[in-house]
């Protein structure tokens, strides 16, 4: 029923003079907000610019000796060179800035040569001063750089032989002190300008970064984006086929997916629980091989607070190895985005072992064998099974270790062990392993090694009794194991000759599988997501899940389809 | 008046020195930073090192004084993540969330408000069940998957939006959408109820007598009145959607500053951390002490109380 006086509807404002007016305007206006701000707006990145999305950008600082951990070679290494670069093949070291290197006959002084035409992105060009003074920027006060401390324990001199020839003098034999300036270990081998970064300073320097890597900074927006330049120049680590690199941070995976499937990214950093989403979405999956390794470990046994613990039987450690079916990890937990795992801290391209050995080794060792497993246990004693506490954890970037953690767990109880799972966060597991170790002593813990070119430094952290986790025994409470341990580490680091190196490192490695008190689950592998009209076809770095050092060679999708 | 306006003032600055405590104390029961820091192999000298670096290596109370004295100054501290000045990384942020919000919560008093009106003059029908359902539908829906759900169907399936990230105009309007859906349901409930009871005033009952129409009643007088909770809330949610809209920043990638403390948090970067609670419990005070100004000023009761 009609208002009389106003022509309403009950309980409904009759329209007054003009109102319709307003109300066609103001719908007006919405639909043409929507519409410029709708429609055809997914617009995928301009062909001229590859655009990757990661998970993190770590601290997001241009400087080389001001972040810690792995993302720097995300966004560090479009900028600067490293002293010593990849087998871009195989995995492992090869040339970098300097294209050759060797050690001294006495062991104690590795002479690097430049490659000749190198410049900075000034024009400035690579000296060995550049070199002399970016390794000692490393190591300077101010640097947090990961390697910085080993890099001072490390590093006696250096001298400048001439301007393409550095010498590093070191405190003692390192073996390995090579691999530890090629960006496959940290960002320590980073060559920065030595003229630019005296001129501007040290800030100017992080606001403006300069180096000699084929992309040129343009920008960096803290917590969104680095955007980055190509060289116009030919490079030597392959000269961009983009003009322009932007490096996103999106956090969220299931944003990233998308941002990949609409095109607004080319490349985006998946988890392996992701694979199946993204290949349904039409993407190519680029599997990174050997970029990590999952191991559980265990803590302490040699004190004497530990000496009643069943694990201190070889055999009940074998048992728990063979209890577990490491396929069903690979196939199930990992979505067989994982491979068979090498001894402990090895991988298919590392240096100074005889790898299809080791690769023999552990397709028998690390079998799955519950039948032998509970032998082994009765033998020791433990047929009704033992208590064991299980400290489950995930290192950053490698959250799919809980899981692998709980299917361990769950092949364990399946022998008769039971487990008390203590599930942490890893910024509260991790000081727990340092020092004394006292929450530790006795239980097992998952642990993850990353893919690294020579496995020996791995080793002296976890095993030798000086090393940060001294397994087999520290300085003061030093078993035989122990003392074996030691005596295996200082003949592979005294050893100069490389097939005497290899012979002694293969003794360490078999001392460590034979103990198994860490052992290793699975290799896990870097995946990433790939729109195949985004970017052609490429192939990463073996064991470097990061891109950093792969985005030059990255064709566009006409040059090279993907298959 | 004057003496209300110091009294507040100076209940603020207590406020905010109890606030620096709790934080400072918080942030270091969370752990270490160097611990997330450093590589696994790193020694104790890596990690004393670090330490020294960062500055943590001094007693407790010396960080508390240094911390305190540097916040009196306007110094409050390096970040340890950005390695510049906490403050400057928290304004850098800061605009970007302040972008979006006015967008989300405009938006949300759109819907609000007419869904709460219609709530309150249908009381009882289908229309208010329905609008409580929306209400409550509001509340329970988890920002992240709705998030995600407008991502899937606006840009993988329609393709007419972006997923996610800063640009144009078109960039605002999922997470906008996000952040609103929240705020819709709790201003339109507050609508409801407090529409419901200015109608049961005795000058709106006057105003029906003198023949005015229901949507003048509704609209111009009983509206008018019923807002000033809902304004009130207004100001509250903006405060706390400074640095609590994490879900959505992290969702879109926004780089604002709810995810901002999101990364301090998890990180345990606490010169940053605590940069931006204090800097949060600033503008959340000062806004507070605005409205009680403003309150003072337009009702006498309240600065004699």
């Amino acid at each position: 029923m009609k208002n009389a006086r106003t022509g309403a509807t009950p309980g409904r404002a009759a329209p007054r003079k003009g109102e319709t007016m307003h109300t066609r305007i103001l719908v007006a206006l919405v639909l043409s907000g929507c519409l410029a701000a709708g429609v055809g707006v997914v617009s995928a990145a301009d062909k001229d610019t590859l655009v990757i999305a990661l998970d993190t950008l770590g601290g997001q600082i241009m400087d080389p000796i001001m972040d810690t951990r792995a993302p720097h070679a995300h966004y560090h290494a479009p900028i600067w060179d490293s002293l010593v670069g990849f087998d871009l093949e195989k995995g492992g070291i090869g040339p970098g800035a300097a294209e050759r290197w060797e050690l001294a006959a006495d062991g104690r002084s590795w002479t690097f040569y430049l490659r000749k035409g190198q410049r900075f992105h000034n024009g400035d060009p690579v000296t060995a001063h550049d070199v002399k003074f970016s390794l000692e920027r490393v190591m300077s006060p101010e640097s947090i750089s990961s390697g910085a401390a080993a890099l001072r324990r490390a590093v006696d001199r250096i001298e400048v032989v001439d301007d393409l020839t550095v010498r590093v003098y070191t405190k003692g034999v390192i073996p390995q002190f090579a691999a530890s300036l090629s960006r496959a270990v940290f960002m320590e081998g980073s060559v920065m300008p030595k003229k630019y970064i005296e001129t501007v300073g040290a800030k100017g320097f992080r606001d403006k970064p300069i180096g000699s890597g084929p992309w040129k900074f343009v920008r960096s927006i803290p917590g969104d984006r680095v955007e980055y330049e190509a060289v116009t120049y030919p490079h030597w680590r392959g000269t961009p086929q983009f003009k322009r690199l932007t490096l996103l941070l999106v956090p969220e995976q299931s944003t990233r997916l998308a941002m990949v499937r609409t095109g607004e990214a080319a490349i985006v950093s998946v988890g392996p629980e992701a694979v199946k989403e993204a290949r349904a979405g039409g993407m190519k999956i680029v599997s990174v091989p050997g970029t990590m390794q999952a191991v559980y470990q265990f803590w302490g046994l040699y004190r004497p607070e530990a000496k009643a613990s069943p694990l201190n039987d070889v055999r009940v450690r074998e048992a728990l190895s063979l209890a577990i079916d490491r396929q069903q990890i690979i196939d199930h937990v990992m979505g067989k985005e994982a491979q068979w795992p090498m001894p402990f801290a090895a991988f298919k391209y590392s240096s100074d072992m005889t790898v299809p050995r080791w690769e023999d080794w552990s397709r028998t060792a690390l079998r799955y064998d519950p039948a032998r497993a509970k032998q082994l246990l009765a033998e020791a004693g433990h047929a009704s099974g033992f208590r064991l506490t299980f400290w489950n954890t995930a290192l950053p970037g490698t959250p799919f270790m809980v899981p692998i953690g709980e299917a361990v767990a769950g092949f364990w109880e399946k022998i008769g062990v039971k487990v008390e799972m203590k599930t942490v966060e890893w910024g509260a597991f991790d000081p727990m392993g340092r020092g004394e170790q006292k929450g530790l002593v006795g239980t097992a813990s998952m642990y993850r090694t990353a893919g690294r070119p020579e496995p020996i430094p791995r080793y002296a952290t976890t095993f030798v009794s000086k090393g940060v986790q001294h397994l087999f025994g520290d300085p003061q409470n030093c078993p035989v194991l122990c003392q074996e341990g030691d005596k295996a580490y200082e003949a592979v680091v005294a050893e100069r000759d490389d097939a005497k190196r290899t012979a002694a490192t293969n003794r360490m490695i078999e001392l460590v599988a034979k103990s198994w008190i860490a052992v290793p689950i699975i290799e896990g592998l870097g995946t990433w997501a790939v729109n195949p009209k985004g970017v052609g076809y490429f192939k990463p770095i073996p064991g470097r899940h990061e891109f950093g050092d792969v985005t030059e060679r990255m064709p566009r999708p006409e040059q090279r389809p993907w298959p | 008046m004057q003496r209300f306006i110091l009294r507040r003032f100076l209940q603020s600055v207590l406020l905010l020195f109890v606030l620096a405590l709790v934080i400072f104390g918080l942030a270091r029961v969370s752990g270490n930073p160097a611990d997330l820091l450093l590589r696994e192999d790193a020694t104790q000298e890596d990690r004393a090192h670090l330490m020294r670096a960062l500055g943590l290596d001094r007693p407790v109370h010396e960080q508390l004084y240094l911390f305190l004295a540097g916040a009196l100054r306007g110094d409050l501290g390096d970040s340890i993540r950005y390695r510049k000045p906490a403050t400057e990384v928290f304004f850098e942020r800061l605009p970007n969330t302040l972008r979006l919000l006015p967008l989300a919560m405009v938006g949300a008093l759109a819907l609000a408000i007419p869904l709460g009106v219609l709530a309150a003059v249908y009381r009882g029908t289908m229309i208010d069940r329905v609008s409580g359902a929306v209400a409550v539908l509001g509340i329970a829906t988890p920002q992240f998957w709705l998030g995600i759900v407008l991502i899937y169907v606006f840009s993988i399936k329609l393709g007419v939006l972006p997923s996610s990230r800063m640009g144009g105009p078109s960039h605002y309007v999922l997470p906008a959408i996000t952040l609103g859906v929240f705020l819709v349901a709790g201003m339109m409930r507050l609508v409801r109820s407090s529409l419901l009871e200015v109608m049961g005033s005795e000058f709106v009952k006057l105003a029906r007598l003198k023949g005015l129409s229901q949507t003048v009643v509704i609209w111009k007088h009983c509206l008018r009145n019923a807002l000033i909770p809902v304004t009130t809330l207004f100001g509250v949610y903006f405060a706390l959607l400074i640095t609590g809209a994490i879900v959505t920043e992290t969702v879109f990638a926004w780089p604002g500053v709810g995810r901002l403390t999101y990364e301090a948090v998890i990180f345990r970067d606490y010169p940053l951390l605590q940069a931006i609670i204090l800097l949060k419990g600033i503008i959340v005070l000062g806004v507070n002490l605005g409205v009680d100004i403003l309150y003072a000023y337009l009702d006498p009761r309240v600065r004699y109380a």
